[in-house]
């Protein structure tokens, strides 16, 4: 729980967040700068006419099954490559090129090569998930202390209760922090593909309003997609914390 | 069966470096309570390695119960220096009753068989919490519960209290005194402490500074138990063996001098 003060200083901090908009806005008049008030109407009526919910599901969807997919590549390859040493030294020059090209490099190519619609935007999320969560998963394999192994030997464990009960819970606290990373750039990633080319979802919604000069509308838009990453960044802390607690490094748990 | 283990001429060597052990050449009966006692970095804590089946020596014999070593096996409970061998995603009964889950044994007996060996190393009200939540003394209480359940005939103890405080450390160390009275188990226990050699064993091996190590003198520890610090007998032997082991001690020293500089 946040303590008061810290609260108090949070409600604060925003104010005035929205106080200095506000005053800009005022002081400039300009209709390229709508005021907070302003936004919030814009907000309102694209929640009304489900506009806004719509491109929500949208982005949020894309993210979701990039996300899930990359996970779940991510993960076993991880722990291949960290285990196996020739997976390893095959794998590894590809990763160790691929991850220093961003995704949105891909995205011009996936557009041609699978169209404007969804494919190219979850491949996209797929794509930075699976590199951030396979070299997490990797080294958590090579961190694994070697008395935790021997431990395990010294009750005679055959190999797959080795990998099943002590080497992938070892490894989990790894592949969880690379899968946050992951998701928090999810984000950023999909309003990216989606401001360069797409037919729906927030991204879409940003440069759709910006055409027609609707600054309400594109400013609710911006505000929702912040809205929307610090909401699935709680989430996913919840739910880490909630299922995953014993699993994750002792500094990140809530112990007593 | 009986547990006695033996080092047969034993040489090891890390790869093509100056070896660690030379000629190493002991043997522990079954039951006894053997102390190999030596300065840092005499290679004692390979030795250990060499019976637990972590480690394979370069020439020579490692027996246990009279059988060559293949590998780490049931019949030899480790406990270690550090708690990274307790699985923190377990709670301590889940911990304590690892072993038991990797025969098979259905769960209401695994969980009978750690909550008495729970009780046995006075770790009761405990046994819920996970290993991040107990202090240094309980995790090696909870080690020493997992061993017990494991109920290998051999337990090696690789410096087991080194790292825990005085206080804590004296307490487990009379707690296990009193553990093996009934349990009889053959231990080879390896400390740098001369007063825990004395204390816990029936026998101090005490070995020479490294590199190419064996054991320089063997030691009968023949005082009753429960042995006592202040006691004029143990004031003595702790004299004698002190004035073995200094020497090695200050070759120790004078080799890590030569390589710090």
């Amino acid at each position: 729980m946040i303590a008061r003060p810290a609260l108090l200083l949070t409600g604060v901090s925003l104010a005035t967040g929205i106080a200095a908009w506000w005053v800009a806005s005022h002081a400039l008049g300009s209709p390229l700068f709508p005021s907070p008030a302003e936004i919030v109407a814009s907000a309102k009526e694209l929640v009304r006419t489900g506009v806004l919910l719509s491109d929500i599901a949208v982005s949020v969807k894309r993210i979701a099954i990039g996300f899930v997919l990359g996970c779940a590549v991510g993960i076993p390859l991880g722990l291949a490559m960290g285990l196996f040493r020739p997976v390893r030294a095959f794998c590894e020059p590809i990763v160790q090129f691929l991850r220093f090209v961003p995704p949105i490099a891909w995205l011009i190519p996936a557009i041609m090569w699978f169209g404007i619609g969804e494919t190219s935007k979850i491949l996209l999320i797929f794509y930075m998930t699976v590199f951030l969560v396979l070299i997490n998963t990797m080294a958590g394999v090579s961190s694994i202390r070697r008395n935790t192994l021997r431990s395990a030997e010294t009750c005679g464990v055959d190999r797959w209760q080795l990998f099943w009960w002590v080497v992938f819970p070892a490894t989990m606290s790894y592949s969880v922090a690379g899968a946050r990373i992951a998701l928090g750039n999810s984000f950023a990633a999909v309003v990216g593909a989606e401001l360069i080319a797409a037919d729906s979802g927030i991204g879409f919604r940003i440069v759709e309003s910006g055409k027609w000069l609707a600054m309400g509308d594109m400013f609710a838009a911006i505000l929702i997609l912040g809205l929307l990453g610090i909401a699935a960044d709680r989430l996913v802390n919840e739910l880490a914390s909630r299922w995953l607690r014993h699993y994750l490094p002792p500094a990140e748990q809530h112990v007593g | 069966m009986s547990a006695d283990v033996t080092f047969r001429g034993v040489d090891f060597a890390f790869g093509t470096a100056q070896p660690v052990l030379k000629d190493l050449d002991f043997q522990v009966g079954n039951g006894e309570f053997f102390v190999l006692l030596g300065p840092s970095g005499c290679g004692k804590s390979t030795a250990l390695n060499l019976i637990a089946g972590f480690e394979f020596p370069t020439s020579g014999e490692v027996l246990a119960g009279g059988k060559r070593i293949e590998g780490a096996g049931r019949d030899r409970a480790v406990i270690f220096q550090d708690s990274d061998s307790l699985y923190g995603w377990l709670t301590v009964l889940d911990n304590i009753a690892f072993p038991l889950r990797v025969t098979g044994a259905p769960r209401p007996e695994r969980r009978e068989r750690a909550l008495a060996s729970v009780k046995l190393v006075g770790l009761h009200g405990h046994e819920g919490k996970y290993p991040a939540e107990l202090s240094g003394g309980m995790k090696q209480r909870a080690q020493l519960a997992r061993a017990l359940v494991l109920d290998s005939p051999i337990l090696l103890m690789d410096e087991p209290f080194a790292a825990l405080d005085a206080q804590t450390r004296s307490i487990l160390q009379d707690e296990l005194v009193q553990l093996n009275i009934h349990m009889k188990k053959t231990v080879l226990f390896i400390t740098h402490d001369i007063g825990e050699a004395i204390l816990l064993g029936d026998r101090v091996g005490i070995m020479r500074a490294g590199p190419a190590s064996a054991i320089k003198e063997f030691i009968d520890v023949r005082l009753p138990r429960p042995r006592r610090r202040g006691s004029a007998e143990f004031g003595e032997l702790y004299e004698r063996i002190g004035q073995s082991i200094s020497d090695e001690v200050r070759r120790a020293l004078q080799r890590e001098d030569s390589l710090l500089s």
